[in-house]
């Protein structure tokens, strides 16, 4: 009898403690649980209805990036017949392929990472950044190094038009390089991407190509060239990219509207509940005072 | 007028596929050669055995078939005639990019723009129509009788003759430079549809 009343007592005191800290704090934030769910769900909308939105750019996208990449290719066979290497003192710049909208997960990140990675301890490397993420990314690390940066990419499928203005202002602004490495996310499926870099040439370069002699051409052609191949590889590049990004935003936003909707849940049941203590608690008032009388 | 031309074009594919196959057997027995022609937003060829590619280059018009010799060739606005077999011509005006012939008797033709021929007459076609419907509605049926083939060659030569003015008169380096590019193209185009 004394064992249960000590072990009942200690018991009965917890709940009542713990029934009187739940009473106190709902109290306080019912009004708040529900603030709170209405704006986890009015963000749910939100990101449902972007999902939506970038899945179906996907499709477009990726069939973009299919011709975009046979273009790349076709464009590219050239070096790889002729063996083109870069010297191994060449002077290389960097171009990082993103674009100017965020919520798409790391696919900015992956660029900024494997450009950094890629620069490594080299000292005097220009970079040039295509989109204000990777522009803010890499101006954390490389702010000197960055030579040119363009914005206002990504906002619809990148067009040549694009790529050659890009090719024309780098080409105008006086940056010389031997090489550079394009550095764009890889679609690799519709969840997964990979930053990788295809690779522009100079004239020098192309010509001091082991199988360059294979081949027969005007001189009077090298420099126009040198121009189309590396407007085509920017091209393919943005293309890619924006074809990753898409993809990535779409899984991005289909897991934040998971999330969301996960904690539309919880907040849900923690309101039910409260508001049933706040219910029961006032019936015990009620019922007390009846029986006081 | 329309029958004519489609039957000049016909005995012009007729005389010379023979000469075709006779030049690509003497070039190598059964081989194809390999294309790949694609713009930036299209692939026209991918990976496709053709047997003779006719392209206008900056350093003259010349016919591609397998094992030809490696070549870098600048392509000017033109038409690239692909030969998928004796019978198949296919005709693509292209305003200007790169031909690569590699080792491995492989041709990669990298454009900005290519139309089929066939497309520029049905496009225009629909334009012409387009004006024939707003016509009828204002001055009865004046244009039915029309030819078709007019309409084109009219296209043309308004764009040609805007280019011209605008690369005669004074502007900026850049604008005439660009204008004359302009007047290119389209005296290839012209050239091209008069065919």
């Amino acid at each position: 009898m004394f064992a249960v009343r000590t072990l009942a007592r200690p018991a009965v005191a917890t709940a009542t403690s713990l029934s009187n800290a739940v009473q106190v704090r709902n109290m306080a934030t019912l009004k708040e649980i529900q603030l709170r769910l209405k704006s986890v769900s009015n963000i749910s909308k939100i990101t449902k209805s972007m999902k939506m939105i970038a899945s179906t750019k996907v499709a477009k996208a990726q069939r973009a990036m299919e011709n975009a990449r046979a273009y790349g290719n076709a464009n590219n066979a050239v070096f790889l017949s002729a063996e083109t290497k870069p010297a191994s003192d060449s002077n290389s710049i960097f171009i990082a392929a993103s674009s100017d909208r965020g919520l798409c997960g790391g696919i900015h990140s992956t660029v900024a990472k494997y450009t950094r990675n890629a620069i490594g301890g080299r000292p005097d490397v220009q970079v040039v950044v295509l989109g204000d993420k990777a522009k803010a990314q890499l101006s954390r690390t490389h702010r000197a190094a960055i030579a040119l940066s363009f914005n206002q990419i990504g906002k619809d499928i990148p067009t040549f038009a694009e790529a050659s203005a890009i090719v024309d202002i780098i080409k105008s602004s006086g940056v010389e390089f031997d090489n550079a490495h394009i550095v764009y996310n890889k679609f690799l499926s519709a969840i997964s991407y990979e930053a990788t870099a295809v690779e522009a040439y100079s004239e020098d370069t192309f010509k001091n190509s082991p199988n360059f002699a294979a081949f027969e051409l005007e001189d009077d052609v090298l420099e126009n060239l040198q121009e189309f191949t590396f407007a085509n590889n920017v091209y393919w590049a943005l293309v890619e990219g924006h074809a990753a990004e898409m993809a990535a935003k779409r899984s991005a936003m289909e897991n934040a509207t998971k999330n969301a909707g996960e904690m539309i849940n919880k907040l849900t049941l923690t309101y039910n509940r409260g508001r049933q203590a706040v219910i029961t608690n006032e019936l015990i008032d009620i019922i007390t005072g009846a029986s006081a009388l | 007028m329309n029958v004519l031309t489609n039957s000049a074009r016909a005995a012009a594919v007729a005389f010379r596929s023979p000469l075709a196959r006779y030049y690509a057997s003497e070039a190598s027995v059964g081989e194809k050669l390999r294309l790949n022609f694609v713009v930036p937003h299209q692939s026209i060829y991918k990976n496709v055995d053709v047997q003779q590619v006719n392209l206008a280059a900056t350093s003259g018009d010349m016919g591609i078939l397998a094992n030809h010799v490696p070549t870098i060739e600048q392509l000017k606005p033109g038409v690239v005639e692909v030969l998928e077999n004796s019978t198949t011509v296919k005709k693509w005006f292209v305003s200007g990019g790169f031909a690569t012939i590699n080792p491995d008797s492989s041709l990669n033709i990298n454009a900005v723009e290519a139309f089929s021929l066939e497309d520029f007459s049905a496009e225009v076609r629909n334009f012409h129509c387009a004006l024939l419907i707003s016509n009828t509605t204002k001055r009865g049926f004046m244009y039915q009788s029309l030819p078709f083939s007019f309409s084109i060659a009219q296209a043309v030569k308004t764009g040609l003759a805007e280019a011209q003015r605008a690369a005669s008169s004074g502007g900026t380096e850049e604008d005439q430079a660009l204008a004359k590019v302009e007047v290119e193209v389209y005296e290839a185009l012209q050239a091209a549809l008069s065919k």
